[in-house]
């Protein structure tokens, strides 16, 4: 009875060290919420990164930049420019809120993807990308959701609703649902893509540990990086599409 | 069996779970791949990121220059300009203090030819004053001979006989004869 006993119990603690525990998160108590702790770690790294490479190499503007102000200027161009294509002419006040989501999930991406998280250990779950959360992935889904909203009714008040009978009125509940599905498909497709991403890199590492997942590790840089751009590119698709036929 | 177990699990070197702490089990972390990952990446990416850093660069000086140069030529052209409209202004001042000195210089003497005009107005006047004076004292003068000769004519008829005119006559014949023998 004892010894039944004794390798049972050897047999759970096997069980718990041999297990590649997925989608058990650290939690922590604040007031009567439990936040997810790894998610809310890695984005304040996130954007440590990004505020204070953005303080560091904006401190000292010159007039001929030097390589690092050269480099954000470079970035903040190429923001500009995809709202305004997307957007069109009123692009000024929106290349904040485009450049802030095309530059919070390509570095979260990327970070999750290059930096070696693995070496600090928590007491539940892993530390990764804070996209790989489905919760990151959908506040900044709604995040969008409210912006577009937000332009609409800001540019043309309450006219902005005439939009859901726009080509025909039978067309009504389709527009509506459309309301439901960009916030839905935003978040799932940038959730999924880091996720399947990370899994898979996880998985050829249990089983590979060399040389094997190099390649597949690029793809994650290159897909998560494009990942990065669509998600702003629908943002401010979305943006100018609520902004637009303003006459 | 337990002890052999628990010698075991002490082998593997696993943190007990729920605590903090480093993980240095180096085929879990990843480095390796990591570490080649990141270095192709440099490698390739710097070469990159310098080439389009570079080509803004340049692009931005290219730019600072031609606007420098424009703004020298627009100064230039503006110095000239300048140097022009002074020119300009002092002929004008000279035509101005020309002109004023010919207009003075006319108004001088369209002041004398009217003074002339005016002498000579007056000399006409004058002239035609007195002319007129001495028409109307030769018509006095003439009005008075008139006068005289018809209160004289008169006299003479009425205070006329045969003797006085003979005598008359023959004295009349008398100085006819002596101019005659003057001559």
């Amino acid at each position: 009875m004892n010894i039944l006993l004794c390798s049972v119990n050897t047999f759970k603690r096997l069980y718990e060290i041999s297990s590649v525990e997925v989608g058990q998160h650290l939690y922590w108590q604040l007031g009567g919420f439990q936040v997810h702790a790894q998610v809310l770690i890695t984005s304040w790294v996130v954007i440590a990164i990004l505020l204070v490479s953005a303080i560091l190499v904006v401190r000292n503007p010159q007039t001929i930049p030097t390589f690092g102000q050269n480099f954000f200027e470079y970035v903040l161009e190429f923001i500009r420019d995809v709202s305004k294509t997307q957007i069109g002419e009123e692009y000024g006040p929106w290349v904040p809120f485009v450049g802030t989501m095309f530059l919070f999930i390509f570095v979260s991406n990327w970070s999750g993807a290059l930096l070696p998280w693995k070496i600090i250990q928590l007491p539940h779950g892993e530390l990764a990308a804070p996209t790989n959360d489905i919760n990151t992935t959908v506040a900044l889904a709604l995040l969008t959701s409210v912006a577009y909203f937000y332009a609409g009714l800001s540019k043309k008040g309450l006219a902005y609703f005439g939009k859901y009978i726009q080509p025909t009125p039978i067309l009504l509940p389709i527009n509506i649902l459309e309301d439901f599905t960009k916030p839905l498909s935003l978040s799932f497709r940038l959730f999924g893509n880091i996720l399947a991403d990370e899994l898979v890199v996880v998985v050829l590492v249990s089983l590979v540990p060399l040389v094997v997942p190099i390649p597949v590790m690029f793809l994650g840089l290159f897909t998560s990086g494009i990942q990065a751009l669509i998600f702003a590119t629908l943002a401010a698709a979305y943006i100018g599409e609520s902004m637009e036929g303003h006459h | 069996m337990k002890n052999v177990t628990d010698s075991f699990l002490c082998l593997s070197y696993w943190p007990s779970a729920g605590s903090f702490g480093f993980n240095t089990d180096i085929l879990a972390t990843n480095p390796i791949n990591l570490s080649v990952v990141l270095g192709v990446l440099v490698f390739f990416g710097k070469g990159v990121l310098s080439d389009l850093l570079d080509n803004r660069k340049q692009r931005i000086l290219k730019t600072i220059r031609n606007s420098e140069e424009l703004r020298e030529g627009a100064l230039e052209q503006l110095e000239k300009a300048r140097a022009r409209l002074r020119k300009v202004e002092t002929e004008a001042d000279q035509f101005r203090v020309n002109g004023y000195s010919e207009i003075e210089r006319e108004k001088l003497n369209l002041i004398k030819l009217i003074y002339t005009t005016l002498e000579q107005l007056e000399n006409y006047k004058n002239e035609t004053i007195r002319f007129e004076q001495q028409r109307t004292i030769n018509q006095v003068r003439q009005r008075v001979f008139q006068q005289a000769l018809q209160g004289a004519l008169g006299t003479l008829n009425s205070c006329l006989n045969n003797e006085l005119h003979l005598r008359t006559i023959s004295a009349n014949i008398g100085m006819f004869g002596e101019m005659k023998d003057i001559k």
